[in-house]
């Protein structure tokens, strides 16, 4: 297990941020790191609008944002003394998004933890890194907790979870 | 364009009307169409009868966008859901739930559980302004909580002889929902209300999914939570509160429970019902507490809900 090779899941949110800080702050000036972004697309589902216009235009806003994220998140942690050329990136589009160009590798948005786990298996990563929202009981239960999960069902790997 | 005079004499010449009203092919302005209107759509005409009223315990709600119809042609009663885009926030328990009245999603799943008595029936049309209207085979029943309470028998009674049955059929709809997750669809409003117990033929059947509300980490979570509510409430034969203890002759003080034997949503509801009813089994009450304040551990599937629940049938 390489620990030094780190995936780090982020979304377009605050968490996702301080888990960023988090690791610019270990690895930054450090050697032999890896650092991939790892984004799971979540976009809002066609269900919540009442037109395909409206939709495709709240698609369009949540990418560009999630675009927009990356590029932050990169440049921080180039800030933070980690060279651009060990920073990777990986974007799985969602399955139901109106936009496919043809991707072959799909997100269907049922199990973002176990994705996310897949991804570290795929890529031989050692060290998965990921924000935590701080959800109460309840919210927890009735919608689950990526962070959690990843807790539960990691195996044969490091976790970062940031709070 | 036929009047509703004209159509009720040509389909059902028998029928005698109070006031016809007037025949409406494009159903956007649905607070306009009223008893005695006929809405013509998808090569049929529904006689309006009235707006459906949704009936609690305490409360009337009238649901302007359902209208409770004769379909001319056949006589048979249906509903028709009307297009209404509404986004509100659902208060569940602690929790509160930004939720979309999607009349495409519940057509979607009208045609995935077409033939499926576990659900309503019915299909989609849309009018002239192209509007989804559900056309919806009216179920006569009622609903699982007021189902239990009905039952004339003390709880020990009511939980030996009643409580197997109503258990085994409470598992069938739990199946039902989970033939939806299987296909990437959650019902979205799992609640007592919304699972029927059919007069004609005892059947269990789910109502009304045209709720949607935004994906998280577990999509089904909020359905799995529902049907443990309902299993607190056949397990119990109501579901308890602090307050309606003494009102339901429970013998035990409430000084007895602590937070933890209460649901970790809907905090006042109480789920470790073995403090009130000893005889319940413990397999069954630890089921029942996955839903509680004090689970370290909670389904993560109704999968996994339902294996605990069959486990506990085969030992008892």
């Amino acid at each position: 297990m390489n620990f030094k090779k780190i995936l780090l899941a982020v979304d377009a949110s605050e968490n996702a941020m301080r888990a960023v800080e988090y690791v610019g702050a270990i690895v930054g000036g450090g050697s032999g790191f890896e650092v991939q972004l790892l984004c799971i697309e979540r976009l809002p589902h066609r269900d919540l609008f009442p037109d395909e216009d409206e939709w495709k235009t709240a698609c369009e806003m949540t990418r560009s944002e999630m675009k927009a994220f990356f590029d932050k998140t990169r440049n921080r942690l180039v800030e933070m003394d980690v060279p651009d050329s060990v920073i990777s990136e990986q974007y799985v589009s969602s399955c139901f998004s109106p936009f496919q160009n043809g991707v072959r590798q799909c997100s269907r948005g049922t199990s973002i933890a176990l994705e996310i786990m897949d991804a570290l298996k795929a890529g031989g990563f050692g060290t998965v890194v990921i924000g935590r929202r701080g959800v109460s009981k309840a919210e927890e239960f009735l919608f689950g907790s990526v962070s959690n999960k990843i807790i539960h069902s990691a195996k044969d790997c490091t976790v970062w979870v940031v709070s | 364009m036929n009047t509703v005079r004209e159509l009720v004499e040509q389909f059902q010449p028998g029928l005698r009307l109070h006031d016809y009203g007037r025949v409406y092919t494009d159903t956007s302005e649905f607070m306009s169409i009223d008893s005695g209107d006929i809405i013509a759509v998808g090569g049929k005409h529904y006689l309006v009868y009235r707006d459906a009223v949704e009936r609690g315990l305490a409360y009337k709600d009238v649901k302007y966008w359902v209208k409770k119809c004769m379909e001319l042609e056949s006589g048979e009663t249906k509903l028709l859901k009307l297009v209404f885009h509404e986004s509100f926030y659902l208060e569940y328990g602690c929790v509160k739930i930004k939720c979309y009245r999607s009349p495409q999603k519940e057509a979607r799943m009208l045609d995935l559980v077409r033939g499926d008595t576990r659900f309503m029936q019915g299909r989609s049309v849309k009018d002239e302004a192209g509007n989804r209207i559900r056309i919806i085979d009216f179920i006569q029943g009622k609903r699982i909580d007021h189902v239990v309470a009905g039952i004339k028998a003390d709880h020990e009674t009511y939980f030996h002889e009643h409580y197997p049955d109503i258990l085994g059929k409470f598992i069938g709809a739990c199946e039902a929902v989970a033939f939806l997750h299987d296909h990437g669809e959650r019902h979205g409003d799992i609640n007592f209300d919304h699972l029927m117990k059919e007069y004609s033929t005892g059947a269990y059947r789910w109502i009304d999914f045209d709720y949607a509300y935004e994906a998280h980490a577990n999509p089904f979570g909020l359905d799995l939570f529902g049907l443990g509510r309902i299993l607190a409430c056949i397990t119990g034969k109501w579901l308890y509160t602090r307050h309606t203890l003494h009102d339901l002759h429970v013998d035990i003080g409430v000084s007895e429970l602590t937070s933890g034997d209460f649901s970790c949503v809907y905090k006042n509801e109480i789920m470790n019902l073995k403090k009130l009813f000893p005889y319940i089994p413990t397999r069954l009450n630890n089921i029942l507490l996955h839903f509680a304040e004090s689970a370290n551990i909670t389904y993560d599937t109704v999968g996994s809900f339902i294996e605990s629940l069959e486990e506990y049938r085969l030992v008892n």
